[in-house]
């Protein structure tokens, strides 16, 4: 398979959870802070921005929030960002992806707003973003060859998920943010899952021990990294070439047992620290794959032939 | 009832479907009957749907950076049968003689040793490239794939306006028309045989196939795009998906010892034949452009030591000088020992003294193009420029006649568009294309017809407000396996159009008499149609430049 076009599917996939994954979170908070009247809405919306890594606006609002995240084409990590940036890449790969993914990818950029919207609208926004993520999952699953290029789709997802789900459950870990568990599960959208899991039962350890540590729950840190670890193997597998590519399924591993064999009160007495250090090897993976398969062209110019 | 068609008045053009009497045409009968059906409501959902259609699977150009669906109309231009036959050979006639050119003064020049076309001529063209003078193609075949574009005078006759043998662009919108149009107008489907254009891909798959270097059992295609940004995108990707090949960057290939590879996940892999919709220009910073960011450094050597075929090859560009156009007649003579089937339009070559003085004249009545313009640029309308403009045009004419040609400026035919909920004629051209394998040519059935939507426009270009239609072959009648249920006796074959010199040519299959039906008509004060070619000279990116010289924005 094409490196490019490898490339692309990485970040189709990486793109499209992440519209998807900010359109929960976003949700999960405007329902918070209509409930929540402890907290100041700015040191919430500021609180939210940080998680997502944005330190750029003053003295955030509701409105700010739905900007940044939601809407505003030149924010990087809004979800009409990261949709036109899908889209971008699909049309790169328009001739390996099946055109119903490709249909259903370029609907919805045709349908992005195009400008601001009130938040009364919010909702709905956010709902169609999310239903628009989960199309494009399904048409992905029924249509697509599981070839390499499936396999870096999902590598992109996977990855993507165990990030965003990292920051979900930092959120929980924020002292006035007034984002708490159960608001946390339902933005994973595992809160009733939970329920069933522990059996009516909840505290804050157990629905940690859900997000980071159930690989039952396709939501959950776990599932994630065990998928992507698969896709790697996969992948690597397949083009032995891939010489640096071991380091990245050492880093997931690594990552994955630290998880797996710590104890549950020593994570969560630390989470915020440990949550960054899932996103830092995240980025590192990403680091790694890129240069082992997405191998950019040399940056040196040519020479005539002859002179070599 | 008020139909859709109580306003239709064709103009002197020639129209398509209903000849000067009034009468419906026997190859848009079924067409016709279908749309007078229908109300002006429902033609406008038609057209909806169309368009949305086209926006939901990004069948779409660029235009300065904005992506807009390429408009179809819903009334398909109908060809007949006996008239398609002529066409075709006619096309696949022309391919092959330019075929011939291009492998003579590519080696030994007889052509211009046995004076039938002058020396300077060829060395003068800036699309003669000596750097691939004495490349031999493995199978012989250098225009894989042309694009002729005709026209039809109010006369009626079809005339030749152009060859496009280097990268002819716009046959993707034959496909995508055609599987729109099966959905959008079932009924005139099912009352009729109409020939299939699915068989593209594979004749074009084989034809690469068949131009891999010797010794390569299993060859490897390629599709080579300038990018996401070249208005041509959509058929790129069309192509490479249809024919289940890669689509590659220049940035994706590397040329090593006189091979060609690409970057894959598991390394370099070997590319054996490039299907190329990168120009010349463009193609190699090595030999041409040096700031090229789209090309392959090393690709012309590669080809030259036979490591690589390319499709097309390079240096076809002095086949479709405008000038060297004026001797495609005398080349089919030369090389084929036959007439052409489909006539050129009359051109003056300005560098002989008699025609420039006739030319100079009658500027304001004719359109000048330079020769070795392409997307259009520098061509000047008479009747549409200013004093001024037919001034400096003089100047320019008489500095470097070697540079234009003249042409008399001729009004393309109609077909019913769709317009405002009305229809109304329109004009349009047509582009065949022809596949050439290295054993036989094959024409598609059909072709692009393009067409120009407001009113008296004489531009079919989609930049400039132009759309496309459907272009349907009717199968021949013989081979029709069911009778239509019609009162009137079976229909005629359409009375073929009589094409320049048809009677030189033994006719492929009997056929009724050749009647005119284009009555010949003084050329009226209407506006009249011309084809001009658009100016893109303002275009930023590479990406966005590489087209073939018909200005196809698709």
């Amino acid at each position: 398979m094409l490196s490019r076009i490898a490339e692309s599917l990485f970040w189709i996939g990486r793109y499209v959870e992440r519209a998807d994954d900010t359109a929960r979170l976003l949700q999960t908070h405007l329902r918070v802070l209509v409930e929540d009247t402890t907290t100041a809405e700015v040191d919430a919306c500021r609180n939210l921005l940080a998680l997502m890594s944005i330190d750029h606006v003053e003295d955030p609002t509701h409105e700010d929030l739905l900007r940044v995240l939601g809407y505003d084409r030149s924010e990087p990590s809004s979800i009409v960002a990261a949709w036109s940036a899908a889209r971008d890449n699909a049309r790169r790969a328009r001739e390996v992806i099946p055109m119903d993914l490709w249909e259903s990818i370029n609907t919805t950029w045709h349908q992005l707003p195009s400008g601001r919207f009130r938040s009364t609208r919010a909702h709905t926004f956010l709902d169609w973003a999310r239903e628009r993520s989960a199309l494009f999952s399904g048409i992905a699953r029924n249509t697509m060859v599981r070839d390499d290029g499936w396999q870096f789709l999902l590598l992109g997802r996977s990855l993507e998920q165990v990030d965003m789900t990292s920051r979900m459950v930092a959120s929980a870990a924020l002292t006035t943010g007034g984002t708490q568990w159960p608001s946390v599960l339902r933005g994973c959208g595992g809160h009733d899952a939970f329920l069933r899991t522990y059996r009516g039962f909840h505290a804050d350890q157990e629905a940690a021990e859900f997000l980071i540590l159930d690989a039952r729950f396709p939501r959950s840190l776990m599932h994630g990294l065990t998928a992507s670890i698969h896709c790697l193997s996969m992948v690597v597998n397949a083009n032995p070439s891939a010489s640096q590519a071991g380091e990245a399924m050492r880093d997931l591993g690594r990552l994955r047992a630290h998880l797996e064999y710590s104890r549950m009160d020593e994570l969560l007495a630390n989470l915020e620290h440990e949550m960054t250090a899932v996103q830092d090897t995240c980025a590192r993976v990403t680091q790694t794959v890129s240069t082992s398969f997405f191998a950019a062209e040399d940056p040196r110019a040519w020479i005539t032939e002859g002179t070599r | 009832m008020a139909d859709v068609f109580s306003n239709y008045h064709p103009g002197v053009a020639f129209d398509e479907m209903v000849d000067a009497a009034g009468t419906i045409r026997p190859s848009y009968k079924a067409v016709h009957t279908s749309l007078q059906a229908a109300t002006a409501d429902e033609l406008r959902g038609i057209a909806e749907s169309l368009a949305s259609s086209y926006t939901q699977a990004g069948v779409t150009f660029d235009v300065g950076g904005v992506e807009r669906p390429f408009p179809l109309d819903l009334v398909p231009r109908v060809i007949a049968a006996a008239e398609w036959e002529t066409i075709e050979s006619g096309v696949a006639q022309r391919v092959r003689a330019l075929e011939a050119f291009l492998a003579d003064v590519y080696s030994d020049g007889r052509v211009i040793a046995d004076g039938v076309i002058p020396r300077q001529l060829i060395s003068s063209s800036t699309h003669y490239h000596r750097a691939v003078w004495g490349a031999q193609p493995a199978n012989g075949v250098r225009v894989h794939v042309a694009g002729v574009d005709l026209i039809r005078t109010p006369e009626g006759d079809v005339r030749v306006l152009e060859d496009n043998v280097r990268v002819p662009s716009g046959v993707s919108y034959v496909m995508t028309n055609r599987s729109a149009m099966v959905n959008a107008l079932p009924d005139a489907f099912s009352n009729q045989r109409i020939r299939s254009v699915g068989g593209y891909s594979q004749r074009l798959l084989t034809a690469l196939r068949k131009a891999a270097p010797p010794g390569v059992d299993d060859p490897t295609v390629v599709v080579l795009t300038p990018g996401v940004y070249n208005s041509a995108y959509f058929e790129h990707s069309l192509l490479a998906r249809t024919m289940g090949v890669e689509l590659v960057e220049g940035r994706d290939l590397e040329c090593r010892r006189g091979r060609v590879f690409m970057r894959t996940t598991a390394g370099l892999r070997r590319v054996d034949v490039i299907y190329r919709r990168i120009d010349d220009e463009f193609i190699d910073p090595v030999h041409f452009r040096s700031d090229s960011m789209l090309g392959v450094p090393g690709l012309v050597n590669a080809v030259r030591c036979g490591g690589v075929a390319l499709a097309n090859a390079i240096g076809n560009g002095v086949a479709d000088d405008k000038l060297v156009y004026t001797y495609v007649p005398d080349l089919i003579r030369y090389y084929l020992h036959a007439e052409p089937i489909i006539a050129n339009i009359d051109t003056w070559r300005l560098e002989e003294p008699e025609a420039l003085e006739e030319v100079l004249d009658r500027l304001h009545e004719l359109v000048v193009k330079p020769v070795d313009g392409s997307g259009g640029k520098g061509i000047v309308i008479g009747p549409r420029a200013s004093l001024s403009e037919l001034e400096a045009l003089r100047r320019r004419v008489i500095q470097d006649p070697r540079g234009w040609i003249a042409q008399p400026l001729v009004q393309l035919s109609t077909v019913p568009t769709l317009i405002d909920d009305k229809l109304a004629p329109r004009h349009v051209d047509l582009r065949p294309f022809a596949v050439n394998n290295g054993e036989d040519i094959w024409v598609l059935p059909g072709g692009l017809t393009r067409v120009a939507l407001p009113e008296g426009e004489l531009v079919v270009n989609s930049s400039q407000g132009g759309g496309s239609k459907d272009t349907w072959v009717l199968s021949p009648p013989l081979n029709r396996p069911i009778t239509i249920t019609d009162p009137e006796p079976e229909p005629e074959p359409e009375p073929a159009v009589p094409l320049q010199d048809v009677q030189d040519q033994p006719p492929p299959r009997p056929r009724p008499t050749a009647v005119p039906l284009g009555v010949s008509r003084p050329l009226g004060s209407r506006p009249q149609a011309v084809r001009v070619m658009s100016d893109r000279g303002s275009r930023r990116e590479q990406q966005e430049q590489q087209q073939q010289s018909g200005g196809l924005p698709c």
